[in-house]
């Protein structure tokens, strides 16, 4: 313990050092502020002066893109300000390559870009493969990436998704954080980790993801259900961590980030290393990546809390290979961390858990330490990619994905007399995924004179998945299989898109058990089967105003958890009971979107409602479990109809050229239909609002900004009623153990510039979250019965980007 | 060469999903609490006539819990020397928890709580190694004084108190918490 606090110092010594230094160096341009501007253009072909449809634009920085309409134009949103390289590629012309440089307008119109004819190369060039995967899909979604994403590096994937509207999170503790998508999480949402879908026991509301946030170049969230292109289970959404593109420039780059933050004493140091070769290697490319992060205990305004140290140690690497019609690639990361959970949030029982709630504060109230006892989770997860993707004569691009992923979860309890160094929970799961995408080449029909495009795809998704357990039951041993089919199909006509989409699945699943009195295994299998569909539609009202619309069908099969969980469940402090007589979940998902970009103005405001019959919950069972440390309130999983509707809306304004003001709200109601009561661990409405300043230079800094945030989250009026009853002699309550906690509202500031370190640009940006120290409780907290959240917290993160190109 | 590069593709998946399934999983463990207690067993000694012992049993307290032999038979106005012992059956041997418990005294409190009604005084005999204000009472040993005839319950309730044992059962968490059916006549 004392060495690692050795090494946290240092952390935060070298952040020390580097943020003097900048003050020295001589300042340059750089690049990334704001990420609201839209590019709009137009692309021709040189030789007949026609518009190009189906042409592409890719941002190599960004690694996004956008493809022309029937009348060559293009738009690509959501940008910050900064200098990119633009490729515009189309199949027969030649490559053309651009550097724009945006500021802060919020449309930037490029002038009309004429390809040349190339008769050399017929073969396609296609972008499939840099551009985000879910632009491909006609459907709501939000993103972070450049400027907005460094600023919450440092915090732990469901954490950062928060900037966003409709994203919150479901916490244990100050260290877990699980992303919700519209009210929905755990199984309900999938997130893709460098393309494969990530598998972490994520059933458990105390299961964070296990995925390093500095692997990310780009977080995109797909907002309702998305189960044609991504399977089934993604009635909430999707989350898609995607790593930046792959170096194709010869020579040899790097990246240093570090935060350090006061609160937890945290240091975070995350490196990366990628190269590209040239002559007979050219097409070679690869990068290693590695995180390592180091928390202590967490104070809140007034107290620390005990045992809530944190460590992650990740690490990655890539390799790709490019040739003229095909490429392969290899990936590999590991995930590695140890949680440590509030002590002050341990009890033994029902009775213990009255006795803390009606506590105002934890019992013990340590002094800080970076010390990790009992209890705790140690996690590690292991994932192998490799894909093949080859651009078809006949045309089109076959893309061929296997993997494997092996998450290892320990957690150990609090040991009370034994001494024992085992843990209670042992569960290893290893998934392996296999897809193959056939994506068509787009095909151009002409009626009444106006030019139309089809795209689209075609493809399988296998997996098979095995669960071994050891020590205490909480789920069984387990085999799954699951196959999908899949046809996506898009058709774009002047302002208008349609797409449209099938899916069809298979689960079968066998849960294995032992007859504790003749030692003899014995099995049930379970097998599911659904067709789905969607529908999606995007018309451009005006060149500044689009309306997107979505309506889907989604269906989720239970999970082993669902079906079979049979436990104490001591740190929920409850007696979980399966279901095995649960029927699939099936959602209808309706939303639409109304996007504008003016001048001064620009916003999207979003409305969705998701229906979900056989909707899975624990319901409370009415007579408590009593076990060796007394009586346990006693759920059981059970399905009812639920509602989740709501609106996400965002809006900047921009007084002058420097000042702007951004909304951010996100409201949400959910209801179970079928008992007409409200459901539990609904998030609260929340309104995020901050007012921004940018400056063009100051001195030696480049694009310094300060910005002021105010947070407000409502109190969860919308909860089941807290009801009491006495059930031999004790006191149960149903419902929830305590009522929602107030509304709070929290300050926040940032300042955050840009520099010359020598010849490499650094970035710094200071940010300091609950700033007024308010002590408040927040209702998606499983620990909110026992202590406040977090205090005061000023973080410091720098980015140091080192490029050492090759001579040649 | 396109034609014959695609099905080798899908073989290789077939190859590959098929040799995922090492069927470990149909090897099942059986379920092991690091920290069952299935036994509390509660003697008491006549102190009077030391080879009047009675003894009552709760089992299978980490499952169903079974009360058949939960009660104790007490004369009136008796004092009698309390022995508590706790057993882990699921390990085999039967593993003795009492002893582990006296082991880290320091940190545990049992406590007993007669019912409302029940004529009955239990005082804590035994002391543990706590430091200045300590030491501070364990509970593994105890004396129990009957009053007149009456019946109820004794509730036993064991506390774990690391670092924060001060003698007195708000601080820590439950390891143990059961009810023993007293009838004095």
């Amino acid at each position: 313990m004392m060495r690692t606090s050795g090494q946290m110092g240092g952390i935060t010594r070298i952040g020390l050092v580097v943020v003097l230094s900048v003050a020295v160096y001589s300042w340059s341009w750089a690049q990334t502020i704001t990420c609201t501007s839209v590019l709009k253009g137009q692309i021709l072909g040189q030789d007949n002066r026609q518009p190009l449809v189906g042409a592409t634009l890719y941002v190599r920085e960004l690694k996004t893109g956008a493809v022309s309409d029937s009348a060559g134009y293009f738009q690509l949103g959501q940008l910050c300000s900064g200098t990119y390289t633009i490729d515009y590629q189309f199949i027969g012309y030649k490559t053309i390559t651009q550097s724009i440089v945006i500021k802060q307008e919020p449309l930037v119109i490029l002038n009309t870009v004429s390809l040349v004819p190339d008769n050399k190369t017929l073969q396609e060039v296609v972008v499939t493969e840099h551009r985000s995967e879910a632009q491909q899909l006609l459907q709501t979604q939000v993103s972070l990436s450049g400027a907005a994403l460094d600023q919450t590096r440092g915090q732990s994937l469901g954490e950062s998704l928060k900037a966003l509207t409709g994203l919150y999170s479901i916490q244990t503790g100050p260290s877990i954080s699980k992303p919700v998508i519209h009210g929905l999480y755990s199984n309900r949402i999938i997130i893709l980790n460098n393309g494969i879908r990530q598998e972490d026991q994520q059933w458990g509301t105390e299961h964070a993801p296990q995925v390093d946030q500095f692997l990310a170049s780009r977080l995109t969230v797909i907002k309702g259900a998305a189960s044609i292109r991504y399977g089934s289970d993604a009635i909430g959404g999707v989350i898609l961590v995607e790593p930046s593109a792959m170096p194709t420039q010869p020579g040899i780059r790097a990246e240093v980030n570090l935060v350090g933050a006061t609160n937890g004493r945290m240091g975070v140091v995350s490196g990366m290393v990628e190269g590209a070769f040239d002559r007979k290697l050219t097409g070679l490319s690869w990068r290693l990546q590695g995180t390592l992060k180091r928390s202590g205990y967490v104070k809140t305004p007034n107290y620390y809390l005990e045992n809530t140290s944190y460590h992650e140690n990740n690490f990655s690497g890539d390799l790709h290979y490019d040739h003229k019609n095909f490429g392969i690639e290899l990936f590999y990361s590991q995930f590695d961390t140890k949680v440590g959970l509030f002590t002050g949030a341990q009890v033994g029982s029902l009775a213990d858990l009255y006795t803390a709630i009606s506590r105002p504060e934890p019992l013990v109230k340590p002094d800080f330490s970076y010390s990790l006892d009992r209890p705790y989770q140690a996690v590690q997860h292991d994932l192998f990619k490799g894909r093949a993707h080859l651009h078809l004569p006949k045309g089109g691009t076959l893309t061929a994905t296997v993997a494997r992923q092996q998450n290892t979860r320990r957690e150990y309890d609090y040991v009370s007399f034994s001494g024992i160094t085992t843990p209670e929970l042992y569960l290893k799961l290893v998934t392996h995924t296999a897809d193959l995408v056939w994506e068509h080449a787009p095909i151009r029909t002409q009626s009444g004179g106006q030019v139309g495009q089809w795209s689209g795809s075609v493809g399988f998704n296998g997996i098979t998945q095995g669960n071994v357990r050891q020590y205490l039951f909480l789920i069984p041993n387990f085999r799954n299989y699951g196959a999908g089919l899949f046809a996506i199909e898009r058709y774009a006509v002047g302002r208008l898109t349609l797409e449209g989409g099938l899916r069809y699945d298979y689960r079968w699943l066998r849960a294995y058990f032992l007859d504790e009195v003749t030692r003899k295994t014995y099995y049930t299998t379970h097998n599911w089967q659904n067709a789905n569909g969607s529908l999606g539609i995007a018309y451009q009202l005006r060149p500044e105003l689009t309306l997107t619309g979505n309506l889907s069908t989604a269906w989720r099969a239970p999970n082993v958890a669902d079906l079979y969980s049979n436990g104490l469940h001591q740190s929920a402090v409850a007696y979980e009971r399966g279901n095995p007589n649960l029927r699939p979940e099936q959602a209808l998902n309706s939303n639409l979107v109304l996007a504008y970009v003016g001048k001064r103005l620009s916003g999207e405001i979003g409305v969705y409602s998701n229906r979900i019959d056989n909707y899975i919950y624990l319901k409370p069972d009415s007579v408590p479990v009593v076990r060796q440390r007394g009586a346990f309130p006693s759920y059981t999983y059970d399905q009812v109809r639920a509602t989740f509707r709501g609106v996400d809306a965002s809006l900047t304004y921009k007084f002058t050229e420097q000042l702007a003001f951004t909304t951010k709200n996100s409201l949400l109601f959910a209801y179970n239909k079928t008992d007409r009561d409200y459901l539990v661990f609904i998030p609260p409405n929340r309104s995020d609002n901050s007012l921004r300043y940018d400056w063009s230079r100051w001195g030696k800094l480049a694009k310094p900004y300060v910005s002021v945030t105010g947070l407000y989250v409502a109190r969860q009026n919308r909860a089941p009623s807290v009801t009491t009853r006495q059930e031999n002699g004790a006191v149960i309550f149903t419902g929830d153990f305590a009522p929602p906690p107030p509304a709070y509202f929290l300050l926040g500031a940032e300042v955050g510039f840009q520099t010359q370190l020598g010849k490499q640009p650094l970035s710094v940006i200071l940010s300091g979250t609950n700033l007024a120290n308010v002590a408040y409780r927040d209702y998606l907290n499983r620990f909110r019965y026992f202590a406040d959240e977090p205090g005061r917290n000023i973080l410091l993160k720098v980015k140091l980007p080192l490029a050492f190109p090759k001579r040649t | 060469m396109m034609y014959t590069r695609k099905p080798f593709m899908f073989i290789a998946f077939l190859t590959l999903l098929a040799g995922a399934c090492k069927n470990d999983e149909a090897n099942v463990a059986p379920t092991d609490d690091n920290e069952a207690i299935t036994t509390v067993t509660l003697t008491l000694t006549n102190k009077a006539v030391p080879t009047e012992i009675v003894t009552a049993t709760i089992d299978n307290l980490n499952t169903t819990a079974d009360f058949s032999k939960a009660t104790l038979n007490l004369k009136a106005n008796t004092t009698y020397t309390g022995v508590v012992t706790l057993l882990d059956k699921t390990k085999t041997p039967a593993l003795d928890a009492t002893a582990e418990i006296r082991e880290k005294a320091n940190e545990h409190l049992f406590v007993y709580t007669p019912s409302t009604g029940l004529s009955l005084t239990v005082t804590l005999t035994d002391r543990d190694t706590n430091p200045a204000p300590g030491p501070y009472p364990i509970g593994l040993a105890t004396e129990m004084k009957t009053g007149a005839a009456s019946s109820g319950k004794l509730k036993l309730v064991l506390r774990h108190q690391p670092d924060t044992k001060n003698g007195t059962a708000t601080p820590g968490t439950s390891d143990l918490d059961t009810d023993f059916t007293i009838a004095i006549q």
